[in-house]
């Protein structure tokens, strides 16, 4: 039956740059994952399981797992959280709806590792401009809290430095970095809500501004919600470039911010072992792909109407 | 009874008037229509009726109250959608319940999962009352359907459905049937004016279709430029309307205008045409005279007072057909209703001869109102035989 080739032709440049750019490196990743292979090697050993079994067993990786995971639970709920609340905010009010928005987009704009370094500065235990506002409020009624009371007497945190305080640190700044992208995302949702939906909502007894979000914008915000949090989750997996800023000794005090894509270039990059490299590289795609496809499959099937 | 009272309603939006001072009474169980060509404010007077926009100036009563700072949701009035505007991620059942969870259930009974168990027997209330209105618009097996998965009558039902599930002072619908097919919207009209007479509740209906007008309504308001050229009963606007512009929006194929002048006696001339009847004395100038298709017939050559001219268009309905003929040199044209049998023969060029009935045209003045014409004395018919 089949009686031209062109089809080929014409699929082809595409398949085969996906081939080498996409599919081969994940693949080489794969096989490297099961070597002990170092850059500038002429060969490779094959170890098995090896990599993954340490991967899973040494106390280093616990400590990159409990690190990525942290940040990722608190950066997605928040910034996504945030991004629809002032996408709401700025969607209700009629001035200066621009305004605000450039200026929670100014964030995602800038480089994130020329903010990092702003704060480092802001951070600073001494010169700081977070703990010296702090100290102003020794004295006051802020004493009664007890957190602040202890900061006064001993010294309010090394936000950056104290193991306790580091990783949720970094991730406050990731939030600050991420929610304007959401709420840009959000804003763009919300143009495509019918407003004959509220009128609707109205006439139907929705007194309340809670009421109209149950029934109208939440709703019909699904695909947007669905998008953003998986854009969120995969963003926030990929976090890097304030741990390396902040810590490029190796992931913070005690390993607490040794966050997965930091122990991808520690290993692979900085000691050259690719293998290891190899291995979290899977293990992290493994996490993504996972995520990904669960949203698709568990809340894409509920939130698309037609 | 007066159910709803609009007075003195003025809307602007920015500096562009949209109604210049309405006033309408509506009573109680009424069907009324407001009906006009887009952008005439009929869609507007709705919204200010309903709550869902704020009127420039004047009084919105319902039911005594004036409810001018009461918002929507309290004003215990349904709205049709044009679009439905159904929640699309609702089923059926859920768009049907919700104005009822909205109104009879306290926050934790509406809460999501835990709200059924808490108020379980109110919940069983309000499935009982929703599937009750299902069966009267004949939806009961689609209610678990979503709104996506209906076909646009079906939806159209289901809208309805949602206004009719509680006991509304009024329904307020916006030209709901404007997204039907035409089959569908006829056969809805029908279904729409019996559903009226079995509720007996007060319909406040907005379209641009003169003929839903003419068919489902009470009385029937047609607006223009923003204001109410004529309220009454679909017959009396139809037979008897008071402005050419009523005159030409009610009433399909449109009335035929012929241009004419009133003469010192006050009858109006247009041609060879001379009408029996006059207008008060002293009134002169140019007017219009307006002839419905139906008020028009063929005659033979020669009948006194006829109207020659060639057949341009022929329109066949089926039961009846409308000729439109090229009159008074070609400067005119006049639609005339004949039977089928009559119609049949007629020809593209071919010269027919018109009659009109006596006693039927409608004569409007330069400032669009309608005149008056009275039947005069013998001298002035002798003129006219």
């Amino acid at each position: 039956m089949q009686t031209t080739k062109a089809h080929w032709w014409f699929v082809g440049p595409a398949l085969f740059l996906m081939v080498v750019i996409l599919l081969m490196p994940i693949a080489i990743a794969g096989a490297l994952s099961f070597t002990s292979y170092s850059l500038g090697n002429p060969g490779a050993e094959f170890v098995g399981l090896e990599n993954y079994e340490k991967i899973f067993t040494r106390s280093t990786y616990e400590k990159m797992f409990g690190a990525t995971f942290r940040y990722v639970f608190v950066v997605v709920p928040l910034s996504v959280g945030l991004g629809l609340g002032a996408a709401l905010l700025i969607n209700s009010t009629r001035r200066f709806g621009d305004l605000y928005k450039t200026i929670y987009f100014l964030p995602v704009m800038a480089a994130l590792i020329a903010m990092a370094i702003v704060w480092e500065f802001a951070f600073h235990p001494t010169i700081g401009i977070v703990n010296s506002t702090l100290e102003r409020g020794c004295g006051s009624v802020l004493e009664a809290w007890s957190w602040f009371a202890r900061g006064c007497e001993r010294g309010f945190p090394l936000w950056l430095t104290d193991r306790d305080y580091a990783i949720w640190t970094v991730a406050f700044i990731g939030v600050w970095q991420g929610f304007g992208f959401n709420m840009v995302l959000y804003l763009a949702g919300l143009t495509s809500v019918p407003r004959e939906l509220y009128h609707a909502a109205e006439m139907d007894g929705a007194e309340t501004a809670w009421d109209r979000f149950r029934l109208v914008t939440w709703p019909m915000l699904g695909p947007t919600t669905v998008f953003v949090v998986t854009i969120s989750f995969i963003r926030s997996f990929q976090v890097f470039d304030t741990v390396e800023a902040f810590y490029p000794q190796g992931g913070g005090p005690s390993k607490s911010v040794y966050v997965m894509m930091f122990a991808i270039y520690e290993k692979a990059i900085q000691q050259n072992l690719m293998g290891i490299g190899s291995a979290i590289t899977v293990v992290f795609l493994a996490f993504v792909m996972f995520l990904t496809l669960m949203q698709r499959w568990l809340v894409e099937r509920r939130v698309h109407y037609t | 009874m007066t159910a709803i009272s609009l007075s003195a309603i003025e809307k602007s939006f920015g500096t562009t008037p949209v109604l210049n001072g309405i006033n309408l009474d509506i009573a109680d169980g009424e069907f009324l229509t407001l009906v006009g060509p887009s952008g005439c404010g009929k869609s507007t007077l709705l919204r200010i009726l309903a709550g869902l926009e704020a009127p420039s100036s004047g009084e919105v009563v319902i039911g005594g109250q004036t409810v001018n700072a009461v918002r929507p949701a309290r004003r215990n009035l349904a709205m049709v959608f044009q679009s439905y505007a159904l929640y699309p991620h609702l089923s059926v059942l859920q768009n049907m319940m919700t104005p009822l969870k909205l109104r009879d259930l306290s926050l934790a009974g509406r809460l999501p999962l835990l709200g059924p168990v808490l108020a379980r027997a109110q919940y069983r209330a309000i499935v009982e009352q929703v599937r009750e209105t299902a069966e009267i618009l004949k939806i009961d097996h689609l209610l678990d359907r979503k709104p996506g998965q209906l076909s646009g009558g079906q939806r159209q039902r289901a809208a309805l459905g949602r206004a009719m599930v509680r006991k509304p002072v009024a329904f307020l619908m916006d030209e709901p049937l404007s997204n039907l097919d035409a089959a569908l919207r006829i056969h809805m009209r029908s279904e729409l004016a019996e559903l009226h007479r079995s509720l007996k509740t007060t319909f406040v209906y907005v379209t641009h279709d003169q003929a839903e007008a003419l068919t489902m309504s009470d009385r029937m308001a047609v607006m223009m430029d923003g204001e109410i050229l004529q309220l009454g009963a679909p017959h009396d606007v139809y037979n008897d309307p008071q402005d050419i512009r009523v005159a030409e929006f009610v009433g399909a194929p449109r009335i035929n205008l012929l241009p004419g002048s009133l003469d010192n006696n006050g009858h109006a001339r247009c041609g060879d045409i001379v009408l029996s009847r006059a207008a008060t004395a002293g009134a002169v100038g140019s007017v219009s005279i307006g002839l419905r298709p139906e008020h028009l017939s063929l005659c033979e050559k020669g009948t006194p007072e006829a109207l020659s001219g060639q057949v341009v268009h022929k329109e066949n309905l089926g039961a009846d057909i409308y000729l439109h003929v090229s009159v008074l040199n070609g400067s005119q044209r006049l639609v005339v209703r004949v039977a089928p049998h009559e119609g049949q023969g007629a020809s593209f060029g071919q010269t027919v001869h018109i009659m009109r009935e006596h006693g039927q045209a409608l004569v409007f003045g330069k400032d669009r109102k309608r005149l008056d014409l009275k039947t005069a004395g013998t001298g002035n018919v002798a003129e006219v035989a």
